[in-house]
């Protein structure tokens, strides 16, 4: 009997241990763009949904990073050495409003 | 016709004055600029951008023009701020030449013929001089500025500028197809 309960007991472990990884979720990741030379780098960065991405102004001027087609989000203006957070739950073209040539791509895996 | 005329005579001036600036840097070939010097003209060359932007918020209903205009504001004030910085930082003076007294009276010039036009006539002047202005200045800073910048601060300053100064030719000419 104690056996069969032992037995029991050690199969609904396996069982829960099994299904517990299953469901385990991933933790969001924090990736860097780095904003300097006019430039953003990574230019493209690949993140999956809920990731967040800093995003840090190592210019002398100021930038901000604006979605692009319907200008969903915006960081606002960011002074040299500012940075912004941003969480990204779907693919997103962007760009630096004040300076329009300045573009940028979040890509959701 | 009129407007055409206004058009082709800013056209002119623009490429006038990019003939002068080369004029003058011609002349200052046969003498190398001292740190102080370059210092002058770097200060100058941005002021002067900042002039013919504030020229523009007063005078454009252009958002892409008043947009753009803003950012020259900012970014130029920007460089004089770090360029002031590193002055102070070296106590160095700045110091008034040739080159730099040619760029004043060309923007004097420059301004006093935008003056005369307002709406897309303005907007169309402003941005062709942007375009020549900025295309004339980022060769001064790598042909003449950077070469002869004698201490290593100066000269990465002077570096750095550059990407910002690209960056604003290609927003220019980006806004000169918008508004044409």
């Amino acid at each position: 009997m104690a056996l069969a309960s032992c037995i029991g007991l050690c199969s609904l472990l396996l069982l829960t241990s099994g299904c517990g990884q299953a469901n385990e979720k991933r933790v969001p990741q924090l990736f860097e763009v780095e904003i300097s030379q006019m430039q953003f780098k990574p230019a493209v960065l690949m993140v999956q949904p809920g990731d967040t991405i800093r995003f840090i102004n190592h210019d002398m001027v100021p930038h901000d990073i604006t979605e692009q087609t319907a200008k969903t989000w915006s960081s606002g203006p960011l002074q040299p050495q500012q940075s912004w957070m941003h969480v990204a739950n779907q693919s997103d073209d962007y760009y630096c409003s004040l300076h329009q040539v300045m573009k940028g791509k979040i890509l959701i895996e | 016709m009129k407007k055409t005329t206004t058009t082709s005579l800013l056209a002119v001036l623009a490429i006038a004055g990019l003939l002068c600036f080369s004029t003058a840097l011609q002349a200052q070939k046969a003498s190398t600029l001292s740190d102080p010097e370059i210092a002058s003209v770097a200060v100058t060359a941005n002021q002067i951008d900042i002039d013919y932007a504030q020229l523009a918020l007063k005078t454009s209903k252009n958002a892409e023009v008043i947009n753009f205009a803003k950012t020259m504001t900012n970014d130029h004030k920007a460089v004089i701020a770090q360029a002031v910085a590193l002055v102070t930082k070296l106590k160095v003076t700045p110091q008034s030449n040739s080159l730099t007294e040619k760029l004043l009276a060309d923007a004097a010039a420059t301004r006093k013929q935008l003056q005369t036009n307002k709406g897309r006539a303005f907007d169309k002047a402003y941005i062709n001089n942007e375009v020549a202005y900025h295309k004339a200045v980022i060769g001064v800073v790598e042909s003449k500025l950077i070469p002869e910048a004698g201490n290593a601060e100066l000269k990465a300053l002077l570096q750095n500028v550059l990407p910002a100064l690209r960056t604003h030719l290609a927003h220019a000419e980006m806004t000169q197809k918008m508004i044409q």
